[in-house]
């Protein structure tokens, strides 16, 4: 039998892929557009950057599926595609996938609130997210992603949802937190602590942060979050803040050399599992292979 | 209960997010006969202040914002009715168009902010998520507006917080208006490349970003 994710994950470091969104944009995705159209009109296009962080050193990547739930969908009237467009994600990250390499359906939030502050319930929310990662499942992922998830209650419902829908698939948590005087906190107020410990009790294979800190402030977090679980950890950073050039393109603050300095430091952190999130590109995923690489050698 | 003693609840139902009994003190103010406008400075707004610093300490987060915003909102329902009765008018930080920009249908952070700016003062008209930019200008223009409120999480839309204020130029309105810009990607340094008029990092910095550019009454 071959070697599946959670073996690998016991052996060496995995590396993940970085961006998904801003690859498609320099391929010509335009304004209001919602990406995840892409997997139908431009299969090519979505293949080629998968392909490009295999090549790059992606031990796995992440489908192009991560606003891809019916709640999202709605805000363009495709919410009747949902499955389509998860599935068809799934399938065409699997079929660019080389042997012995792994596919992550990915799975964003709502962008809505729970109730009392939103209108919507948890039961509501572990359906919705049930429903994509059924149909991530059905097009032959090897793992579930849940990603940059600022509520616990929310996370703790797309991770109830995903393992009620793919029951046979791991399922790794990704949360995101920020620096306040008082330590890290999501935007609801939840602690790393009680993240990590709620999110292991429903069942999270791994756990750990992505988005809005860069690689650097990532180590501190990736500390904090080592005091608190035993499971694999995920950390995935921001290559800063984005800045406009003159020309008008978005670029990132915090350039590739300095961003790739801290992955020593993640992995000695305690990160298992890292990989790169908003302004990382192939580019920086080689250099985070070449570094993890010369760790091990 | 004395007058001090009531100021005192109403900034504690504040801090504590308690809607109803914002709305209850403000009754009992009316019903005893209170300076409302006096309600508003000495009771009130100490309040939302307090929930300024306690965000700021790290102690509250997003929900306790938005309880206490809507604890302002409830008590100011029972007193506004009251004040247009007497011909009064509360103190206003200014007029406020937002709303998240063309193409991005993120709103928890704008609606934030919109809910902050109203209960610290601002006369707040949130056109909501996916505004057209002709959109923002038609309705400063329609209410006079003194601040233009753009946010934006995306990478791939904050660009159109750059556009609207190409717009305005265009249509010589520029100097009409205070743009803000706001939302995930945005930073200080955004704001200037976009020429907007101020950037804030969150909801309560955006009160006091508002706050200093209000125009003097």
């Amino acid at each position: 039998m071959s070697r599946s994710i959670m073996d690998l994950i016991r052996q060496r470091t995995v590396l993940l892929d970085g961006a998904m969104g801003t690859e498609l944009m320099a391929r010509g995705l335009p304004q209001g557009k919602f990406p995840e159209e892409w997997n139908i009109e431009r299969p090519d296009v979505v293949q080629e950057i998968h392909r490009n962080y295999f090549l790059a050193g992606s031990d796995m990547v992440s489908t192009n599926s991560f606003g891809a739930s019916r709640i999202k969908l709605a805000h363009h009237g495709l919410e009747g595609r949902t499955a389509e467009l998860n599935g068809t994600a799934a399938r065409l990250a699997r079929e660019v996938a080389p042997p012995g390499k792994f596919v992550a359906g990915s799975i964003g939030p709502t962008g809505k609130l729970l109730k009392p502050l939103g209108e919507f319930t948890e039961e509501e929310f572990e359906s919705v997210f049930a429903e994509q990662a059924g149909a991530l499942a059905d097009g032959a992922v090897d793992v579930l992603l849940i990603e940059t998830q600022y509520d616990l209650r929310e996370a703790l419902s797309a991770l109830r949802g995903a393992r009620r829908a793919a029951s046979s698939l791991p399922v790794f948590v990704t949360m995101t937190f920020s620096a306040n005087p008082r330590g890290y906190f999501t935007s609801m107020g939840d602690t790393v602590a009680r993240c990590l410990k709620e999110l292991e009790k429903e069942g999270a294979r791994a756990v750990g942060a992505n988005c809005t800190l860069n690689s650097e402030q990532m180590t501190g977090l990736v500390k904090a979050m080592r005091q608190e679980t035993i499971l694999p950890l995920i950390a995935q950073a921001n290559a800063g803040q984005p800045v406009v050039g003159s020309d008008g393109r978005v670029g990132y603050s915090q350039g590739l050399e300095d961003y790739v300095r801290f992955v020593p430091e993640l992995i000695r952190a305690g990160a298992n599992i890292v990989g790169g999130c908003c302004g990382t590109d192939p580019a920086f995923i080689k250099a985070m292979a070449e570094s993890i690489s010369r760790r091990t050698a | 209960m004395n007058k001090e003693e009531h100021y005192l609840q109403m900034r504690e139902a504040i801090v504590e997010g308690d809607g109803a009994g914002a709305g209850r003190l403000a009754g009992e103010a009316v019903k005893a006969g209170l300076d409302l406008l006096e309600v508003i400075e000495k009771g009130y707004v100490p309040g939302i202040q307090r929930v300024g610093e306690l965000w700021e300490q790290g102690e509250y987060f997003l929900p306790e914002l938005i309880s206490s915003a809507e604890a302002m909102k409830a008590a100011m329902a029972v007193l506004e009715p009251e004040l247009q009765r007497s011909r009064l008018q509360a103190r206003t930080g200014g007029k406020v168009v937002i709303g998240t920009i063309e193409g991005d249908i993120h709103d928890i952070g704008k609606n934030l902010v919109s809910s902050m700016l109203q209960a610290g003062g601002f006369e707040v008209f949130d056109l909501g998520a996916d505004v057209k930019l002709e959109r923002f200008i038609e309705k400063a223009e329609a209410v006079g507006a003194d601040f233009i409120c753009l946010s934006a999480l995306l990478t791939t839309t904050m660009v159109n917080q750059k556009r609207l204020v190409g717009l305005l130029k265009e249509r010589n309105l520029r100097n009409r208006y205070k743009v803000l810009v706001g939302g995930a990607p945005a930073s200080q340094k955004w704001a200037d490349e976009a020429g907007a008029d101020g950037y804030a990092e969150n909801a309560v910095a955006a009160v006091k970003l508002a706050k200093s550019l209000a125009p003097k009454r």
